[in-house]
């Protein structure tokens, strides 16, 4: 999925109250918000209520992004990640006080949808590392978080992130390079 | 100093998702305002982290974006519909008491008025009566208690013998006044006439109601006395001198 070019012109129109320009970018952006969202969400009916969510939020609150700050993907991806995690949060209370036990049987007894598996350049990663990208990109841990989950100190944890994220750069770039001889050999 | 910290505690990994606390946050910003590699890295991160997620992509059902959609265009027109409605309806609300307040506040005033105009009413009448028993009571005064009048006291003969009127003549303003009251009461078919004598010839001078505490008669030039008859009701046109009562001499 690439981008078009006019997503800078879109994401102006949208911070000048333009709605089809809202819809155009969720056009654009729906699939890898989903993505996120679902992953952390692990319930479909929940991750599209989060994901209608999210983009109510950025059509109330577009006045508030700075592209100076970062890129729209990386607002909206806050955004989406954040109101994934407290939809969750409630969902939790409401099971609790229902019944716990329904809850932990569930989850450790289903199993694991298509959708949670990985695609594309991550999986060229060693396996911690994808684990690491995974937990903190895609389930919606934090840092802290990640760290108990994986047993390791949260120094050592930083690190396979940092590494993690130096080999996609790697990968990304021979992509790339790829690309560019593809291109220059049809020219 | 700061870009050190940000790369070595991967602060800049935490800020991409939004985990940093507000304080942290602010730090890298303005690091990443003042160094222009550590902005570029930071795009660079950005990248490969929206390269990542596209490459994760789940399209989502079509109905999702219809229900946003949906959320977007109808609440919006219902807002904008909502507000002049609130404030109608609070300004109606507003009137609706204040007229209550009014009306009730109106009904008491006009409740008061009424009362007020019945107590003076009232008032006016007692005033009224009082005036005219002050008038009658002065002018009867005024009949009587002058240098000009002369009272005549009228004994009762054997016929009444306890009986007793008091006549006021004034010969100036040719008024007489009888006072009736120590008349004895007589029978409804009968009444009292008085008569004043002129050269020997009874004239009449008008009945007298014994109900009645001061009553005019009329005055009689060159009379030489008063007489007092009793005759039937309405009086006569002649005096029953054997009914004579009482007379006195002028």
């Amino acid at each position: 999925m690439k981008k078009p070019h006019s997503d800078q012109k879109l994401i102006l129109n949208l911070s000048n109250g333009d709605k089809n320009a809202l819809y155009l970018l969720y056009d654009n952006y729906s699939g890898a918000l989903y993505g996120v969202v679902l992953r952390i969400c692990r319930n479909e009916t929940l991750a599209q209520d989060v994901l209608q969510e999210t983009f109510v939020k950025i059509w109330k609150n577009s006045s508030s992004y700075d592209p100076e700050k970062g890129k729209f993907y990386t607002w909206a991806y806050r955004i989406a990640r954040n109101t994934a995690l407290n939809a969750l949060r409630k969902t939790d209370n409401l099971i609790q006080n229902e019944d716990l036990s329904v809850y932990t049987n569930k989850t450790s007894a289903e199993p694991e949808p298509d959708y949670i598996q990985l695609n594309g350049s991550i999986n060229t990663l060693e396996p911690h590392h994808q684990t690491a990208i995974d937990l903190v990109y895609f389930k919606g841990y934090t840092h802290q978080e990640a760290h108990e989950e994986m047993g390791v100190p949260l120094g050592t944890f930083k690190s396979y992130i940092k590494q993690a994220l130096k080999q996609l750069r790697k990968t990304y770039t021979k992509q790339l390079v790829w690309v560019y001889f593809i291109f220059e050999m049809i020219a | 100093m700061e870009k050190d910290k940000i790369l070595d505690e991967g602060l800049l990994e935490q800020y991409l998702i939004g985990e940093l606390s507000e304080e942290d946050a602010l730090m890298v910003e303005s690091a990443l305002q003042k160094d222009i590699e550590l902005k570029q890295h930071f795009l660079q991160m950005q990248d490969d982290f929206e390269k990542m997620g596209f490459e994760n992509a789940v399209t989502p059902p079509f109905q999702v974006k219809y229900e946003l959609q949906k959320r977007l265009e109808t609440p919006l027109a219902k807002k904008t519909n909502r507000m002049p409605l609130l404030v109608a309806a609070s300004l109606a609300l507003v009137f609706m008491l204040s007229t209550v307040w009014l009306y009730t506040k109106w009904q008491n005033t006009e409740k008061n008025l009424e009362s007020l105009q019945i107590t003076t009413a009232d008032l006016q009448n007692r005033l009224d009566n009082l005036e005219q028993s002050y008038l009658l009571t002065s002018n009867r005064l005024e009949t009587i208690n002058n240098p000009n009048v002369i009272p005549l006291i009228l004994y009762g003969n054997d016929i009444a013998p306890n009986s007793k009127a008091v006549a006021y003549v004034n010969h100036t303003t040719k008024l007489v006044v009888v006072n009736p009251q120590g008349l004895p009461k007589l029978p409804a078919n009968k009444t009292y006439q008085m008569w004043s004598d002129v050269d020997g010839e009874m004239i009449n001078m008008g009945i007298v109601p014994t109900d009645e505490e001061l009553v005019t008669l009329k005055y009689i030039d060159r009379a030489e006395s008063l007489n007092i008859t009793i005759e039937p009701a309405g009086g006569n046109d002649h005096p029953t001198v054997e009914q004579l009562v009482s007379y006195v001499l002028l």
